[in-house]
């Protein structure tokens, strides 16, 4: 993949308002699943999947491969058809409908150009197959490739193209037909770091100037993040929790919610006792084996119930001495640092637990982290507040 | 390779030095040939190491006769099996891969002024006066072989000198082949699809087996068979039709496009196995034919007349004959074995398959009393006849088709010819396949 | 030391390959365009040039009737391979999912190279023959009185034959580049609302056409050459350049057998570099 100053040109210099509002002549969708299940054979994919995407935003399929993104994503664009439930597009119910009637149009991972076909013939294919009459399609075409900013290279193949074009020539394509949701499926994945994280914010952007509603599948947790209005964990065909970035970066829903989308240290244990808490959470004892109580906040279950909590690895602060006994404000325990590794901006410590030997992970300002004078194989003693460990029922 | 260097010992331990010994190997045979018979290089332990290597066409390349020779002379023959063209072309082209040359003597014009022949000394061939006459005289008891037509082997037999690369119409002391197998060939038909008997050539051209017929796709024994056939029904008339002009070529090429034309012809054939098959499978019904070919159809279990014809036969003849090559312990070798194929086993065990022998008399004497009487004097088999390889070939009172030797080989009015106009014919065959 | 050996260490990992095309293909074909103008008579060449060889095949009628019979061949052969050998390679590579099955079936398309063509040509008489199974059956069922005769030994068994045996050499390169056709540019396009027929015809088939024209590359020189199947399923009759020249050489002709040669694969070459002027293959190599 080359990256070249092309690649940064924003597509919005090319644009006028009046190309967009072509484009946008049939305006965003957004996308309904109504008990959706898909099975093959005796396997089932995904199952009983409710989910709501409003129109224009950006909402991403995270999770692990086989968790069901990719068949959820193919069968909201008609290529994968649905065992049961509906499926609407805006108030259409499109389960029986082809892909190309439904309104959406498809991005895929590599992009699937045809690599026999030049960058306009490629552009066109969609308007030709729907039989758009040759004028209209000379002047469409046209259009977008100038809304991109890539009307020089109509007559090349793809694979004269850099990676960042050829995202480009990819999107154009999707957009020459008027959709009203655009599909994405990991678009990203092939590229490298570098460009992988400039062309997530061109997606963005685009996604903003044509306020189309795109649904993205990706495993890229930090991705998902940077892109969506809205993420929708997926695990073992079931959705996990759907929110927005920030209230899944700070209220995982689930355990595995908690260990996919970042490095969270999570503690498993019974709950003890749970007493009411400000803004109607509850707070809540947790009993860990070898590591005695930790608090944390959430909706609590009944007593005795086994249970975990989560806290972020850059919510936890590191004191040389052992404090009081824990309270509903301050959770702590005695590890010993085991791995300290310079990421740059961020340095991430690992210790284990000295009671239990279980892993955690600390992540600290590196200037911080110097200031603080701690080596490798030093015991030292962890807090974090109540207020910042969420409850995960089971 | 592996030959030279065991030649190369080899004459390294028989006498004459080392020094001598390199020379003659890097100098190749040249000039005077050398006299082998000097004293200790007759010698049973050394002839035990030698290995002679046969060429020839598959038909006369027979395992069992190869053991017989190997167990009787106490030396190895390597037997190399070819089509006839190649043969011919590794004989004119790859002297140094033969020692013993066995061909049909229509190849000799081609062969011959290769100079890769080295002239056999007919004083060294001890039953050479046993041969069939017309062989070495060109005469034959007055029958019409006498007069027959084409590369007839007596025109072919002699060389001018013990160098020489030149034919001698009269006698000489020096020969180009021994006769080991040779024939009459005729048409052949199905007497189960063909109800009356063929008694002509040109039968070959009538209507009646349209597109049922074939004859062979060798131009220099393709343009024979039809010339008999055009001779005999008087479609045009030849001087010579072993060595035909120009004119006469295009002529007949022209009767041949025109039966083409017509759908006269099923297929052509080109190997013994393919005129076999074509036979078998009633494909074709009526065609020119080898002697053997015939029995193997017959083997088959299906009835295939060898017919004879009243034009008489088209003849062929095949030997064996000495490579350049050879010298001192190797040309004793190859003298031995020579003789031993005029001894008369082998004449009796090719009798036994229908084809003659060079010398009748010495194969007598390996034969059986009813062999004799039904292979060669037309008689009917007082028992069953078996071939060698156990295959039964005729019924007991069955008559050999053509009769007694004297009456198929003195009816022999043509052979197997190459032509001085061989070039011409050659391009005017292509172009009757082309047609 | 080592510097020297980094300018050389590409040549010399080329020379074996080198050394093999130049001694056993370049030597000789330019042995054979030397003899091509020596001289011969009956049973020798003599060194010379001469254009006597050339001459006498540019100003023969037969050359120009089997030159056309032989590309009447190549064109029937090559159109039957490939409309035979596409929905094969397209069946296998598209219908059948499971690589196993791929392969099993991909080696029965090969069995016509198990057998000697003595065997196979052989088997043939009691297939297509007066009296074999094809004619008895039409016979039987009342479609013909008489046994069809051009089914053997005519230039209708000659391709029949040439197709039989060179059909995998189209298959596989079909059946190849097929499969490195990205499944994911078909959804695409059935994405942008392409029917099937639009999905063959806008993507399948351009993108196989290098496995086409590998395949058509591999059957035309095939072809061009032959001359086994064309004497033994032609029953002798039919003509070929590969039987002309294979005749030459049977009657020790050999300058004028090299000439014709060096014409052949002039020709030949001539026509594979017209199939490499209309399609690119170097995806394919």
């Amino acid at each position: 993949m080359v990256l070249d100053a092309r690649d940064m040109i924003q597509p919005a210099a090319a644009a006028s308002e009046k190309n967009i509002q072509e484009v946008l002549a049939q305006g965003a969708a957004g996308v309904s699943l109504r008990s959706v299940t898909k099975k093959y054979g005796s396997f089932t994919a995904v199952e009983n999947l409710l989910l709501d995407i409003p129109a224009g935003s950006y909402c991403c399929l995270l999770g692990p491969s086989g968790c069901g993104k990719t068949t959820t994503l193919r069968m909201i664009a008609g290529h994968e058809s649905i065992t049961s439930g509906d499926i609407y597009i805006g108030d259409r119910r499109v389960n029986a409908l082809p892909p190309a009637k439904r309104n959406t149009a498809m991005m895929f991972q590599n992009y699937a150009l045809f690599p026999h076909k030049t960058v306009w013939q490629n552009v066109e294919f969609g308007l030709r197959m729907r039989r758009v009459p040759t004028a209209e399609r000379r002047v469409r075409v046209g259009e977008i490739l100038e809304l991109v900013g890539l009307s020089q290279t109509s007559d090349r193949k793809p694979d004269q193209l850099s990676g960042g074009q050829q995202q480009r020539i990819a999107l154009a394509r999707a957009l020459v037909t008027r959709p009203q949701v655009l599909m994405l499926d990991e678009p990203l994945s092939a590229l490298d770091e570098n460009l992988r994280v400039r062309m997530r914010s061109e997606l963005r952007n685009i996604q903003k100037q044509f306020g189309l509603t795109f649904i993205q599948v990706t495993h890229h947790v930090e991705e998902a993040f940077s892109l969506s209005d809205q993420i929708v964990v997926m695990d073992h065909g079931h959705i996990d929790q759907v929110a927005t970035p920030s209230d899944l970066f700070a209220k995982p829903a689930s355990k595995f919610v908690a260990k996919f989308i970042g490095d969270n240290n999570i503690f498993a244990g019974t709950v003890l006792n749970a007493v009411p808490d400000s803004d109607g959470l509850d707070m809540i004892e947790l009993a860990v084996a070898g590591l005695g109580s930790i608090f944390s906040r959430g909706q609590a279950t009944s007593v005795g119930q086994t249970a975990a909590c989560s806290v972020r690895p850059d919510l936890l602060t590191i004191v040389s001495t052992a404090a009081d006994a824990p309270s509903p404000q301050a959770n702590h325990l005695t590890a010993r640092v085991v791995d300290v590794e310079l990421t740059g901006y961020v340095t991430r410590v690992g210790l284990l637990t000295e009671a239990t030997g279980q892993e955690l992970l600390y992540k600290v300002r590196t200037a911080d982290w110097a200031d603080a004078g701690i080596s490798e194989g030093q015991a030292v003693t962890l807090r974090w507040s109540a207020h910042d460990c969420v409850f995960l029922a089971d | 390779m592996a030959n030279v260097s065991r030649r190369y010992v080899l004459r390294t331990g028989l006498a004459a030095g080392a020094a001598v010994a390199a020379a003659r190997c890097g100098g190749a045979p040249e000039g005077t040939p050398n006299n082998p018979a000097t004293g200790p290089e007759v010698n049973t332990n050394q002839i035990k190491d030698v290995t002679l290597r046969l060429i020839g066409t598959g038909v006369s390349q027979i395992n069992e006769i190869r053991d017989k020779a190997q167990e009787d002379l106490g030396f190895s023959l390597d037997m190399r099996a070819l089509s006839t063209e190649e043969n011919n072309q590794i004989a004119i082209t790859q002297p140094d891969q033969y020692d013993i040359f066995d061909g049909e003597y229509f190849s000799l014009p081609l062969v011959v002024p290769s100079g890769n022949l080295r002239p056999i000394e007919i004083a060294k061939v001890s039953d050479w006066d046993k041969i069939v006459s017309f062989f070495t005289s060109g005469e034959y008891e007055g029958m019409p072989v006498e007069a027959s037509q084409g590369t007839a082997p007596y025109k072919v037999m002699y060389l001018t000198g013990p160098d020489s690369t030149e034919f001698s119409d009269t006698p000489t002391d020096f020969a180009t082949l021994i006769p080991f197998q040779y024939n009459a060939d005729t048409l052949g038909y199905r007497p189960d699809l063909i109800t009356r008997p063929i008694e002509t050539w040109g039968e070959l051209f009538n209507e009646e087996f349209r597109g049922k017929t074939s004859i062979l796709d060798i131009p220099q024994i393709g343009i024979m068979d039809a010339a008999l056939v055009a001779e005999s029904l008087g479609l045009m008339t030849f001087a010579d039709k072993g060595n035909m002009t120009k004119a006469e070529i295009d002529q007949i090429i022209g009767i041949l496009k025109e039966q083409k034309a017509a759908g006269q012809f099923r297929a052509f054939w080109k190997t013994f196995d393919e005129s076999v098959n074509l036979m078998a499978s009633g494909e074709v019904i009526l065609q020119s034919m080898w002697s053997p070919a015939v029995a193997a159809v017959q083997s088959q279990g299906i009835d295939c007349v060898y017919a004879p014809l009243k034009e008489g036969y088209r003849g062929w003849g095949g030997g064996v004959g000495l490579s350049k090559n050879l010298e001192g312990i190797q040309l004793d070798a190859a003298y031995e074995y020579l003789n031993w194929m005029l001894e008369g086993w082998v004449g009796a065990f090719l009798g036994r398959q229908g084809y003659y022998s060079a010398a009748p008399e010495n194969s007598k004497q390996y034969m059986s009393a009813a062999e004799w009487a039904y292979w060669y004097e037309g008689q009917p088999a007082s028992e069953d006849m078996v071939d060698p390889f156990g295959k039964t070939l005729a019924k007991s009172g069955n008559v050999r088709d053509g009769g007694a030797f004297k009456e198929r080989f003195g009816n022999i009015v043509c052979w197997n010819s190459t032509m001085e106009e061989n070039t011409y014919l050659v391009q005017k065959w292509n172009e009757f396949i082309a047609s | 030391m080592s510097k020297t050996w980094t300018v050389f260490k590409p040549y010399l990992l080329a020379a074996p390959q080198a050394i093999a095309l130049a001694v056993f293909l370049v030597f000789p074909i330019v042995l054979i365009g030397v003899v091509s103008f020596w001289e011969f008579n009956g049973y020798s060449m003599t060194p010379a040039f001469t254009l006597d060889n050339y001459i006498g095949i540019f100003t023969s009628q037969v050359t120009l009737k089997t030159y056309l019979n032989t590309f009447k061949f190549v064109g029937l052969v090559w159109l039957a391979t490939l409309l035979i050998a596409y929905p094969v390679a397209f069946f296998l590579s598209f219908h059948i999912k499971k690589l196993k099955w791929q392969v099993l079936l991909f080696l029965i398309c090969t069995i016509p190279f198990w057998t000697s063509n003595i065997i196979r040509m052989i088997s043939w008489v009691p297939l297509l023959g007066k009296a074999g199974l094809v004619n008895q059956l039409l016979m039987g069922v009342g479609l013909i009185n008489q046994p069809l005769e051009f089914l053997l030994y005519s230039d209708f068994a000659v391709v029949l034959g040439m197709v039989h045996l060179y059909i995998i050499f189209m298959i596989a390169p079909i059946f190849n580049s097929l499969m490195r056709i990205d499944r994911t540019l078909i959804t695409a396009a059935e994405d942008m609302g392409a029917s099937g027929f639009d999905v063959f015809k806008e993507i399948i088939l351009p993108l196989s056409a290098p496995g086409i024209a590998i395949g058509s590359i591999f059957v035309v020189t095939l072809v061009m050459g032959e001359f086994v199947t064309v004497r033994l399923m032609g029953g002798g009759q039919a003509a070929s350049i590969g039987k002309l020249i294979q005749t030459q050489i049977g009657s020790l002709q050999y300058p004028l057998a090299a000439a014709n040669a060096i014409i052949l694969l002039t020709v030949t070459l001539v026509v594979v570099f017209s199939i490499l002027r209309v399609v690119n293959i170097r995806k394919e190599l």
